[in-house]
């Protein structure tokens, strides 16, 4: 972490605003019966805040405060299975995510999110694959495919509504 | 043809692959109504297995009977996904009233004829269609 000793104090406060607040998200939103009996499928509220972060901060940012974020809740709800499946899903998706707003030059917010919430899914389901090392697993993948774009396309929104209320580059 | 800006490209890809994706599921939730399990049906005649008939490997229906040693005769469908009794020469046609099965549920007797007929799973789609949503019930974000 010698290399963070550098960040300004600013920044590392509003980074770690932003860990409360994803946190607080997800708190919320697993305290909220799920609406679907499939394991898996949920709203995903607190990657809007990846997606801020990705767009008015910057991808080493977004990665700290989603491993932070997962660490903690982990720590605070989880067990220690969830923990591989929240990594897995989070890393993918902030891979993919980057690099779809990478490709859009942070335009249409919407679709970055979609990607995010398939490539998401898609990781956990690899997890799953990996874990159980049973095809039954694949079954799950159509409804894991459209819940991740219908879901990200829903929390991508939500970002993109966001931002127009945040400067572009709050910090950098 | 206009230039568009490269993002404006990957934007159009993007949402091609994503409905691509989409329809794809949404046909694969659609199309395949019935549980990919197949069924063997056995018939046993005085408790002795005389027949397996696998069901899934049957596209149009066909029939054949079932001759008992006092002459009794029942004659018996099968259809793709289902097999029963269609005529039997028992005074109470119990049997016929029992319809078709598709799973394995209750089996057909015919009492009088002393005939059975029972649907199991077949070995190859069994293991893993025993609960075919194994999967652990920890997955979260």
């Amino acid at each position: 972490m010698s290399r963070n000793t550098s960040m300004p104090v600013k920044k590392v406060t509003l980074l770690a605003l932003f860990t409360t607040l994803s946190l607080a998200i997800y708190a919320i939103e697993s305290a909220v019966p799920p609406l679907v009996p499939i394991p898996g499928i949920k709203l995903g509220l607190a990657n809007i805040v990846t997606l801020v972060l990705l767009r008015h901060f910057s991808a080493r940012d977004a990665a700290l405060v989603l491993l932070a974020r997962i660490l903690l809740s982990a720590l605070l709800f989880g067990q220690a299975l969830s923990l591989l499946y929240s990594l897995a899903g989070g890393f993918v998706s902030l891979i993919v995510m980057a690099l779809v707003m990478k490709l859009l030059q942070k335009n249409l917010v919407f679709l970055t999110g979609a990607m995010g919430g398939l490539a998401h899914n898609m990781g956990q389901l690899t997890i799953a694959f990996a874990v159980t090392s049973t095809g039954g697993v694949l079954a799950y993948a159509p409804f894991l495919i459209l819940s991740g774009i219908l879901t990200g396309l829903f929390t991508g929104f939500c970002a993109g509504f966001l931002g127009k209320y945040l400067p572009p580059r709050p910090m950098t | 043809m206009r230039k568009y800006p490269s993002w404006k490209k990957a934007a159009t890809a993007i949402t091609v692959f994503l409905l691509v994706l989409c329809l794809a599921s949404l046909l694969a939730l659609l199309l395949p109504p019935k549980r990919n399990v197949s069924y063997i049906a056995d018939v046993f005649q005085n408790g002795n297995l005389i027949m397996s008939i696998p069901l899934n490997d049957t596209t149009e229906s066909r029939t054949f009977t079932v001759t008992g040693e006092n002459g009794c005769v029942n004659e018996i469908q099968i259809r793709s996904d289902s097999i029963g009794i269609i005529s039997a020469d028992c005074p109470d046609k119990l049997c016929v009233g029992q319809g078709f099965i598709r799973t394995s549920g209750l089996p057909i007797t015919c009492l009088p004829n002393r005939l059975v007929i029972q649907l199991r799973p077949s070995e190859d789609s069994g293991a893993n269609s025993e609960d075919p949503f194994a999967v652990p019930d920890a997955v979260s974000y």
